[in-house]
């Protein structure tokens, strides 16, 4: 009876389809912890979990990603990598790369470091990919189609969430300047933008605070802005409301500071006029 | 004895929040209990597709846009049916927390019955500040149809990703 349904509904596709998508889809994921530093042999574990409402396989993978001066991520091609992104590769081990979870499952990912002697001190750093690997999507029949004519569409994300894993060796230390400020216009709408400026021979990180003096609410927070190695200076776009954007021209105070996790001390402090 | 259930009564607390999601396991720091270290997450749910729904092509090359809105816009000589929507995607995690949006800038759709289209990607953010609530993002699309575009029905994949930094 099931299978009779099963191939009416194929049939008529276009009917069930459009009931089928549920609030969560195959392929859903949850990713925990969401950055990982690893200095030293030590390794750590991250926790992938199933959080679709059905059972999915996902595939874990290390990418090469580069920072941009815009602030965005680029993906570069395993063949193209540098030197200091192929150690990044080969030093850090994970286990497992496949696992299919029923909804609900988590699993954890161990991953390990072997750092190759002689090894020039500095950052090396890959991103973690966790995604499904999907079932293809029968293209959407619509059954108004007259046959043999028309093209019917079916297009399948296939998305995943990507997590750093940064491994350093040697002392090392970095420092960052806040710029210029202004308020400017995207395609998307009204965002607070700002110059960030890094030296030294690591990444920065850290959580962001505009706040207007003598006001104690902060205007806008943001937290988890980076600054790479492969980048010594970035412009860190928010999109925000539109009222927030206006309330925040004119004098402001712009705060970096450390994660909270370690201190959440200041990195650096200005105050700015934004345009 | 005690102490030990309720040791392991916490643990399973944890590893049940993070499981199943929980309010709980949204806690904005790491700092947890001394049983229980309550990590950072991020979570992906895709809620919706990108759908052109069904596209009759006509004796010139046209093109078919979903905007990130999931509006259509149906280029001169073709003729669009069915409802389209842009596709979406749902990110949860830590209050504040930048997630930058990653993804194909085009994909290549292979036809059931041969033949080939082709079709940009936009992505309604480059990054997304999450609220208390998480955030989202919206990828549409345009779709080139060639001149009598061979029918049948037409599928391809494209990636995504949501990047912590």
């Amino acid at each position: 009876m099931f299978r009779f349904f099963r191939g009416f509904c194929l049939l008529a596709a276009a009917v069930c389809s459009s009931t089928a998508p549920s609030a969560h889809a195959a392929g859903d994921l949850l990713v925990a912890p969401t950055r990982v530093i690893l200095d030293g042999s030590r390794g750590t574990e991250v926790v992938l979990n199933n959080i679709g409402a059905e059972p999915a396989t996902y595939r874990v993978s290390l990418e090469v990603k580069r920072m941009t001066a815009e602030g965005g991520l680029d993906e570069i091609d395993e063949a193209n990598a540098n030197a200091a992104e192929r150690a990044a590769l080969d030093m850090i081990a994970f286990s497992p790369r496949r696992v299919t979870l029923p909804p609900n499952q988590p699993q954890v990912i161990r991953i390990g470091v072997r750092i190759p002697e002689g090894l020039a001190p500095g950052e090396y750093r890959a991103h973690m990919l966790f995604r499904a690997v999907p079932d293809a999507a029968p293209a959407v029949v619509d059954p108004a189609k007259p046959k043999g004519e028309g093209v019917s569409i079916a297009l399948t994300p296939i998305y995943g969430i990507t997590i750093p894993i940064i491994v350093r060796v040697g002392d090392l230390a970095a420092t960052a300047k806040i710029g210029e400020a202004w308020v400017g216009d995207t395609r998307d709408g009204p965002a607070f933008n700002f110059h960030l400026t890094r030296t030294g021979n690591r990444s920065v990180y850290g959580d962001i605070a505009v706040t207007r003096p003598g006001v104690a609410e902060p205007l806008l927070l943001a937290r988890g802005i980076a600054v790479y190695p492969e980048v010594g200076d970035r412009t860190v776009s928010l999109r925000v409301p539109a009222e927030v954007a206006a309330k925040l021209r004119g004098p402001v105070q712009i705060r970096y500071s450390e994660d909270r996790e370690v201190g959440g001390a200041t990195i650096d402090q200005a105050d700015r006029v934004v345009k | 004895m005690r102490t030990i259930g309720m040791k392991r009564a916490l643990i399973g607390a944890a590893i049940a929040a993070l499981a199943m999601n929980a309010p709980a396991a949204h806690a904005a720091t790491a700092t947890g209990t001394a049983k229980a270290k309550i990590l950072r997450q991020i979570t992906l749910s895709n809620t919706s597709d990108l759908q052109f729904a069904t596209v009759i092509s006509g004796a010139t090359a046209s093109t078919v846009a979903v905007s990130t809105a999931g509006g259509v816009t149906c280029g001169t000589g073709l003729t669009c049916t069915g409802t389209t929507t842009a596709a979406n995607f749902d990110i949860t995690g830590t209050n504040g927390a930048v997630v930058v949006v990653g993804g194909d800038a085009n994909v290549t759709l292979n036809g059931s019955l041969g033949g080939t289209m082709n079709s940009t990607l936009s992505y309604s953010a480059t990054n997304v500040t999450l609220g208390a609530t998480g955030g989202s993002f919206q990828v549409g699309g345009t779709l080139s149809v060639g001149a009598n575009q061979t029918a049948g029905d037409y599928s391809g994949t494209f990636n995504v990703t949501a990047n912590y930094q």
